[in-house]
């Protein structure tokens, strides 16, 4: 981005009339066209919100982030450079860089260095951070030349990359990785001497536009996919199953197809992380089932879940694979190695990011990898994450013997075994909660998103509760499923959030939920902040079913209503923490 | 390429929000409240962006109108000045 376009998209997003969103950029040094930058870059990633960027003092870091303990910023840029931690390090002051000075430069940078992690720690209650650690390079202040590592600079690196690794594990702080900003912004092309020595500001405008682009990446922390459908032939391995059969397909180095087993390796990694993987491929069924069993096959066959085998049209495999994982086609990639298929795909869901397979180019197909990990990828792994596969295989099951004669709904949930746990303590926070409220689309109350800061405050609220649902039954745990909050009002009971995991349609769990808190709240009514929106239809036919059409914005439920109408319950519920 | 002319302005308009179209020619360290020392910064670090240049700390002085910048840059011997 260049920095009058910067320029333009501050000005027109100053234009908007919606309340504006506040933001920090905490550095040392004169902010001038960083803050510009990252001001664009939130613009462009938060279009519907009006940025507003605040900015410290100069020269004094500490000072800055300290700040934000008492600020209303939403989250913040932390921008560490050299000088920061010794100003010897910087080329504004003339403190000296002789031997003698090392020792000293070393030490100060390890106090100063601690002193900032402590100014961390104490502000990631407040408000999420992203942080930059020194992007520029070291002065020539040590003895060998620039071609020989000195020891002196590994010892201040490891200081960083000590920090760094403690900061990374906080779920609140979101470490810029200096691998990424090597391949965007050259080492040797990021200072910039005359900005620096006449105006304080140190980076060149490149390395500004793509420090900017990737805080604000941080700062938005973008959503992973859920999903990822690929193509068989000549993309899980090399060769056409149908023309060189069951032996002739391959995915090793012997056979020069390396590059595919790379593959299957990368959906494996996926899979384990919680990424659901299909198939959609135009082949024999049969012989597909065969490859998928092959022993040697790096991706497991229990990873892949459904196949869509056959020679029809790939749109309508990837229709029926978004309806059994119940997830939205902007959730989803799909990957293969024909131009035309994933034409059509891209023509039936235009919403799914489609990827080709560089077949025949190795460094293509490795590019592919690092883009694949930006789509799905996450801070941490949790539980929910290892057992979401085999949740949807569960459901999927379900929902086919619900369909079937042999059983009832009523005897199948009965016979289920279901236990439903319900937790009220709100801090510390279960970073589940939050993340079932932002991703959560279809069985979702009114589509209100939270920041790690806003979701905070919402629980300091001291009226407010929450609930955090977790199912099982006899088939296995779903996890934590489901989020409800809201607060009392007299004899009514106001639930401003509600989301459920779509993984836990079907058993009557939100039934259950309603009549826990029948039960457990002395109300005659319960209202809802309702929103209809294109994607809640769930959770609009769980209200119709009680108070028909059309629903109003503040849903009201009473007690009566609600039990005359309610289904028959099966589910033993639990409750745990007291708020 | 768009003459130097309409890029200046467009460069003025981008680092003066409140700086009308009809005034950018006008325009002054004098007329322009906003015209501060970091306002001056991001305009000739634009300029130098827009039209590939690079500006001497002894230039940097005397660029305090539109049309001192613009004559400025019509002295500058470079193809990204001058329209093709």
């Amino acid at each position: 981005m260049k920095l009058l376009e910067a320029l333009e998209i501050v000005k027109k997003g100053n234009l908007q009339k919606s309340e504006g969103t506040e933001f920090f950029l905490a550095c040392g040094f004169t902010p001038l066209h960083l803050q510009t930058f990252l001001a664009a870059q939130l613009q462009l990633l938060l279009p519907q919100r009006r940025i507003e960027l605040q900015t410290g003092l100069y020269g004094d870091l500490l000072g800055n982030i300290s700040s934000l303990i008492k600020g209303t910023a939403e989250a913040a840029a932390v921008v560490i450079e050299w000088q920061d931690l010794d100003p010897r390090l910087g080329i504004r002051r003339l403190g000296g860089w002789g031997p003698a000075k090392l020792p000293e430069i070393l030490e100060n940078l390890r106090a100063q260095t601690e002193r900032i992690r402590q100014a961390i720690e104490a502000t990631t209650a407040k408000v999420s951070l992203a942080i930059s650690l020194p992007t520029l390079p070291l002065p020539p202040l040590s003895s060998p030349p620039g071609w020989r590592a000195s020891a002196f600079e590994f010892a201040l690196r490891g200081c960083l990359d000590s920090l760094g690794a403690e900061l990374a594990q906080d779920a609140r702080v979101r470490v810029l990785n200096p691998q990424r900003l090597d391949a965007l912004s050259s080492p040797s092309e990021r200072l910039d001497v005359k900005s620096e020595v006449v105006n304080g500001f140190p980076y060149r405008l490149h390395h500004t536009s793509v420090l900017a682009e990737l805080l604000a990446r941080l700062i938005q922390n973008p959503q992973p996919r859920k999903g990822l459908v690929t193509d068989l032939d000549d993309t899980l391995w090399s060769g056409i199953l149908g023309e060189v059969g069951l032996e002739g397909i391959s995915w090793d180095l012997d056979h020069h197809s390396h590059i595919h087993g790379l593959y299957q390796q990368m959906l494996r990694t996926l899979a384990e992380e919680g990424v659901l993987i299909g198939v959609a491929s135009k082949n024999d069924p049969a012989l597909v089932n065969g490859a998928l069993q092959k022993k040697n096959l790096i991706l497991g066959r229990d990873q892949i879940f459904p196949v869509e085998a056959h020679w029809g049209p790939k749109s309508e495999s990837l229709h029926r694979i978004l309806k059994a994982w119940n997830v939205g086609a902007e959730s989803v990639v799909f990957i293969d190695d024909s131009p035309l298929d994933l034409a059509e795909v891209k023509a039936a869901f235009p919403e799914i990011e489609c990827v080709a397979f560089p077949k025949d180019d190795p460094q293509a197909a490795y590019q592919l990898f690092e883009t694949l990990r930006d789509l799905f990828g996450k801070q941490t792994v949790s539980e929910e994450d290892s057992i979401r596969l085999e949740s949807l295989r569960r459901a999927s099951a379900l929902r086919e013997q619900n369909q079937g004669a042999t059983h009832s709904t009523d005897s199948f949930l009965e016979q289920a075994g279901a236990h439903l746990t319900l937790n009220y303590k709100k801090l510390p926070p279960d970073p589940r909660a939050l993340d079932l409220v932002n991703k959560t689309n279809q069985f979702n109350l009114n589509g209100r998103r939270f920041t790690d800061v806003s979701w905070l405050r919402y629980l300091n609220d001291p009226d407010s509760f929450t609930v955090l649902a977790a199912y099982e039954d006899k088939f296995g745990p779903l996890g934590k499923i489901a989020v409800l909050a809201g607060r009392e009002e007299g004899r009514v009971l106001l639930i401003d959030i509600w989301v459920m995991s779509c993984r836990a349609f079907s058993r009557r769990i939100e039934h259950s939920l309603i009549d826990h808190l029948f039960d457990r709240f002395p109300c005659e009514e319960i209202a809802f902040e309702f929103a209809a929106m294109p994607r809640n239809g769930p959770i609009q036919d769980f209200f119709a079913g009680f108070l028909g059409q059309p629903l109003s914005p503040r849903l009201r439920l009473s007690r009566k209503l609600f039990m005359e109408k309610r289904p028959p319950l099966f589910i033993d519920v639990k409750e745990i923490g007291n708020g | 390429m768009v003459d130097p002319r309409t890029r200046l302005i467009k460069c003025f308009l981008a680092v003066f929000s409140q700086l009308k179209e009809e005034d950018v020619t006008q325009a002054s360290v004098a007329s322009v409240i906003d015209w501060d020392s970091v306002a001056s910064i991001t305009l000739l670090t634009v300029i130098e962006e827009e039209f590939s240049i690079q500006l001497s700390a002894d230039d940097l002085g005397s660029l305090t109108s539109f049309e001192k910048i613009l004559e400025y840059l019509k002295g500058v011997n470079t193809s990204n000045v001058t329209p093709s």
